[in-house]
């Protein structure tokens, strides 16, 4: 039977999308097949309540990867990058904490908190960006093999320690703090200021089921850091129209390109023959082939799912059932009638165009943690706010407002009750923290939208509403993601890989898994006959 | 003023000793200065009740390395190993007794009570530590590389290891790859669906540490045991006479071989002339001068507390002021008109042979992992992780006739309480630590004669130990290898020319094994070279 495509993409969210724009434009036929209505997995902009545009699930862009912008020529096909100025925290004590992006200004801030901090806060951030000028060829790189004796793994393992050797050496000090200490510890070395550590080390948790205090947490608060160094690319802040513009502006490339993108296709199974995948069956019974699948959903989906067991190698299935997810997040999207008035910085102001962070001290963050380790959420939790409309206005109705919340922790497993019997519990929750710091915000509420952890399963497929396909801690990166061995985007199914965020470099609207997938396709299939 | 001498060694713990031994054996003369009136370091037996004698800090632990245990032939200077054939013993929290014993079929057929899937997880994983400890083994007795521009030396050692480890094969490489920066609550779960055994397993992974089960990287302090041991619930073997006997065959070998020991000599200052260490101050002033010093003291105590900052460049000592060396353990021992009964045993056929090896209270990973919590916002647990010893059932010299000592090590109790301090704290802590096992042995506050409670601020006082941390600083991620105690001071050298560090506080550091102090001890004969 001639195949009428030489690669099915499962999921069309960023990573599926960036894959296919990349295999299309090397000219291979790409079917990208979504089971929503809507494309961009959980990168979505989504009209929850008339006339509000809510990002339904991610919320801010810091990671995308400036080649990807580049290459899919993104802007052309819509996408525009909106400033996020800063980040205010308000405190317990009435005070608050304003870090924006003009220099001085936030070294005025921190001078009132202390001259210590505001000193070392700049020197911080030259370290940082060192770490991260470091790091940063390793987000492009396939992972090497250190078990292997090919030797090309060995070059990219020399090349690192070469890099590592042309660092200096206070930056390679940091460098290995970083790779194994916890957030807060890392944190305590340099600043002074209780507030200002626990905002900044609340990074260093976002997606992991780790608290501020583990260790592993400081390298999650470099990945988060490295969007924001990008300062010329300006990749730190919204797209206009929400994160969903960010999935229409790849599709849009992809479909450019040449692929085929078909909606409401959820697929039931990977057709596998021999070892080897020949396409798929969606769940209308409809069987597609192709000349090789790739799968951008998480490897849960993808081998316990839509593959037989009886295909895959035992150790390898335990290996991938051993895999950890555990969500740790939730959402709360508010449609507003008027704007939050808080108590630390009253009446309408540039503070609120910027992240609002609801981290006041390293204590409050660690029991945050504490609670949800025993399998509760938060009941003080920790929360990062934006209120795009008044950056974009096109995604409320004129006067009106959308705050956005990210919440944690929220674990998927409950130690007691359902998700469904504590959404509503956990949504008062979370606007009843907020309305500490701003107490006007119950009176002012027009819709809500909670999402749990299970939400976020049922939505966007990703296994235990984990946001990053995946927890990123040290044993989950790098080699070792998603599976020691088959972390460079092939699996044990020949013609069958992966390129999503469960694969190096991990989670984040960043798209380099499904770039670096694409290459590896090509570099395997070669290129197309076009 | 006497002719310098050629090295002297400040503190006398049991690496101190060692070091003491290997410099010797060369021909060193070196000169040991202990502050207490005791040498052994926190591996001491202390009369702490009149006729009752126990191993007062460390309890078990070790053993010293094969190799060191060898070259100083501990057992001819009257070190004399005894050995439970139970390793551990942990009341269930529904009434059963886990009970294992050394041997691992024996265990694991005692495990079936609990799991028949257990029981064979249990052997696997004590082959799993055995090749990997045996890997990891050869990882302690490595002077850490110079990760810059590594020797050809270092290479040699590190390719050796390599092929070894290349010996695993990928699949098990990749998976000590993984584990080592695991949270032991999932690596124990990996194997394990009894709670109370992955809680027994887990304890070794934060044992000393600032860390819960769920705190990554404590898989790799697992594992960092399991190169002394693969047992997967780590040792239970004690010297006769308690762990001072131990250190006491230590200084009798140090001794023969040449080494000089004075005690009741405190040293208050390392003496620096012209960038190079040249001596020490002892308290009341006495001088003696040296051409190297090797400190046992742990890294704070020794480059903070005894040398003069201006000899140190101000990020050096910045660097060593973060360096985590806050304890969160703390000790109770107890004086017994005669052995408790343990409700777990009374059903049991083991009865009270039970109770020779270590014994295990922590019923659970959250258990243990909520012991830490508290820790973490300054307060003591309110129902700690004990582990406990009863060695006065092998050794009856420790106790009078029928009589017995117990000896508590307990987590978690941090060194920064957040409310008062630990002289208003100290006997709070004691009778958390009874009530949390008079849960257990309900008749044991009833057989108590008297008590020694040691907090982390006894530890730093009496023992020296700073911020009261047992293993001389953190054994995490960061603090391990070539990061101990820090990124390129891991070669037992210190920014002053002539001083080294050969404690703990060193690579490998971790328990009575000698290993730092041997590691040491070699790299200075290297210099001297």
């Amino acid at each position: 039977m001639p195949k009428k495509y030489d690669v099915i993409v499962i999921g069309g969210g960023h990573n599926g999308l960036v894959n296919a724009a990349y295999l299309a434009r090397a000219g291979k036929k790409v079917l990208v097949l979504e089971r929503r209505y809507v494309l961009g997995g959980a990168a979505v902009t989504e009209e929850i309540v008339p006339g509000f545009k809510f990002s339904v699930f991610s919320y801010v862009v810091s990671l995308l990867r400036p080649e990807i912008i580049r290459d899919l020529d993104l802007p052309r096909h819509g996408l525009e990058i909106l400033p996020l100025d800063g980040t205010m925290t308000p405190m317990q004590n009435g005070d608050y904490l304003w870090r924006v992006n003009d220099h001085a200004k936030t070294r005025r801030e921190l001078d009132r908190h202390s001259k210590l901090d505001a000193e070392a806060y700049d020197e911080f951030a030259q370290s940082m960006v060192a770490m991260c000028r470091f790091v940063k060829p390793i987000l492009g790189m396939i992972p090497p093999d250190p078990t292997s004796l090919d030797p090309r793994d060995w070059k990219k393992l020399a090349f690192l320690g070469k890099r590592f050797q042309s660092l200096a050496a206070e930056d390679k000090y940091n460098l290995v703090q970083l790779m194994t200490m916890s957030a807060a510890d890392f944190l305590d070395q340099w600043f002074e200021t209780d507030v200002l550590k626990a905002t900044m080390s609340a990074s260093g948790i976002i997606g992991t089921f780790l608290g501020i205090r583990s260790p592993g947490t400081a390298y999650v608060l470099l990945h988060h850091y490295m969007g924001e160094i990008d300062g010329a690319f300006r990749s730190w802040g919204f797209s206009r129209g929400g994160t969903g513009a960010i999935s229409s502006a790849i599709g849009a490339a992809a479909r450019e390109a040449g692929a085929e993108i078909r909606m409401e296709a959820p697929v039931a199974r990977i057709m596998v023959k021999n070892g080897s995948a020949q396409g798929v069956a969606l769940e209308t019974g409809e069987e597609i082939h192709a000349g090789a699948v790739s799968s951008s959903v998480d490897p849960n989906l993808t081998f316990l799912k839509f593959i037989e067991s009886r295909e895959l190698p035992d150790d390898f299935l335990e290996e991938v059932r051993r895999y950890k997810y555990r969500g740790s997040s939730g959402k709360v999207n508010l449609a507003l009638d008027a704007l939050p008035n808080f108590k630390c910085l009253p009446g309408p102001g540039r503070h609120l165009r910027g992240a609002i962070s609801i981290s006041p001290s390293t204590e409050y963050m660690e029991r945050a943690y504490d609670q949800a380790k025993y399998g509760e959420y938060s009941r003080r939790p920790y929360i990062d706010m934006v209120i795009p409309s008044l950056t974009d206005p096109s995604v409320a109705p004129p006067g009106k407002h959308v705050l956005s919340c990210f919440v944690q922790y929220a674990p998927y497993k409950l130690s007691s009750g359902t998700w469904d019997e504590q959404r509503e519990a956990f949504g008062d929750t979370v606007i009843e923290t907020i309305a500490e710091y701003a107490p006007n915000l119950k009176d002012i509420i027009i819709g809500k939208q909670v999402i749990t952890p299970l939400d976020i399963e049922r939505q966007t497929g990703l296994t235990e509403g984990n946001i990053f396909q995946g927890e990123l801690s040290l044993e989950q990166l790098f080699f070792l993601r998603p599976v020691a061995g088959w972390a460079r985007y092939r699996t044990p199914i020949r013609k069958l890989y992966m390129c999503g965020s469960a694969t190096h470099p991990g989670g984040g609207v960043m798209g380099a898994p499904g770039r670096l997938a694409a290459l590896e396709i090509l570099r395997d299939t070669g290129k197309g006959k076009r | 003023m006497a002719a310098a001498r050629e090295i002297v060694i400040v503190g006398g713990g049991h690496n101190a000793l060692v070091a003491a031994f290997y410099l010797a054996q060369k021909g060193l003369k070196p000169l040991v200065l202990e502050r207490r009136a005791v040498v052994g370091g926190a591996a001491v037996t202390e009369e702490f009740h009149p006729g009752f004698r126990c191993s007062t800090v460390a309890h078990s632990g070790g053993p010293p390395l094969p190799s060191i245990a060898r070259d100083m032939q501990l057992a001819k200077h009257g070190l004399e190993k005894l050995e439970s054939p139970v390793r551990l013993f942990a009341p269930s929290p529904d009434g059963r007794a886990l009970v294992l014993a050394s041997e691992p079929i024996a265990a694991a057929r005692q495990i079936e009570q609990f799991s028949k899937k257990d029981a064979e997880k249990y052997i696997e994983l004590h082959k799993a530590l055995e090749r990997a400890g045996a890997i990891l083994s050869d990882l302690l007795t490595l002077t850490p590389p110079v990760i810059e521009k590594p020797s050809k030396g270092d290479l040699w050692k590190l390719l050796n290891v390599g092929r070894k480890f290349r010996g695993l094969g990928t699949k098990e490489m990749m998976r000590l790859l993984r584990w080592g920066p695991m949270a032991v609550a999932d690596f124990v779960a990996e194997f394990f669906e009894t709670d109370l055994l992955r809680a027994a397993v887990a304890a070794r992974g934060i044992y000393g540490a600032a860390m819960g089960p769920w705190s990554a990287g404590s898989t790799a302090l697992l594992l960092l045991r399991a190169a002394s041991d693969p047992f997967p619930v780590g040792n239970s073997a004690y010297p006769r006479g308690g762990m001072g006997a131990l250190t006491k065959a230590m200084a009798a070998a140090a001794i023969q071989a040449g080494a000089e020991i004075r005690t009741g000599a405190e040293v208050e200052q390392i003496v620096v002339k012209d960038g190079a260490a040249a001596g020490v101050v002892l308290r009341g002033g006495e001088e003696i001068a040296a051409k190297r010093v090797v400190s046992g003291a742990d890294p704070q105590r020794t480059l903070l507390g005894l040398v003069d900052p201006v000899h140190l460049l101000p990020s050096f000592t910045v660097k060593m002021q973060h360096y985590r060396c806050k304890g969160t353990a703390a000790k109770l021992n107890l004086a017994l008109d005669a052995l408790p009964t343990f409700s777990a045993l009374k059903n049991s056929s083991e009865g009270n042979a039970a109770l020779a090896g270590r014994i295990h209270i922590g019923p659970g990973i959250d258990y243990l992992e909520r012991a830490f919590d508290d820790s973490k916002y300054g307060d003591f647990s309110r129902a700690p992780y004990l582990d406990v010893s009863i060695p006065s059932i092998l050794d009856s010299s420790l106790a009078p006739a029928g009589k017995h000592v117990m000896s508590i090590y307990t987590q978690f109790a941090p060194y920064r309480l957040k409310q008062g301090d630990w002289t208003q704290q100290r006997d709070a802590l004691a009778d958390t630590i009874i009530k949390t096992l008079a849960a257990h042995a309900p008749d044991l506050p009833g057989k108590i004669l008297a008590r020694q409670i040691l907090t982390p601020k006894d530890l730093e006082e009496t023992y020296g130990l700073t911020g009261g941390h047992p293993f001389h600083g953190e054994l995490a991620l960061d603090q391990l290898f070539t990061m101990r105690p820090l990124l390129g001071w891991a070669r037992y050298h210190t920014p002053v020319k002539g001083l080294y560090l050969c404690g703990s506080g060193t690579h490998p550091g971790n328990g009575i094994t000698g290993a730092s102090g041997a590691n040491a001890a070699r790299e200075i004969l290297n210099d001297l070279r």
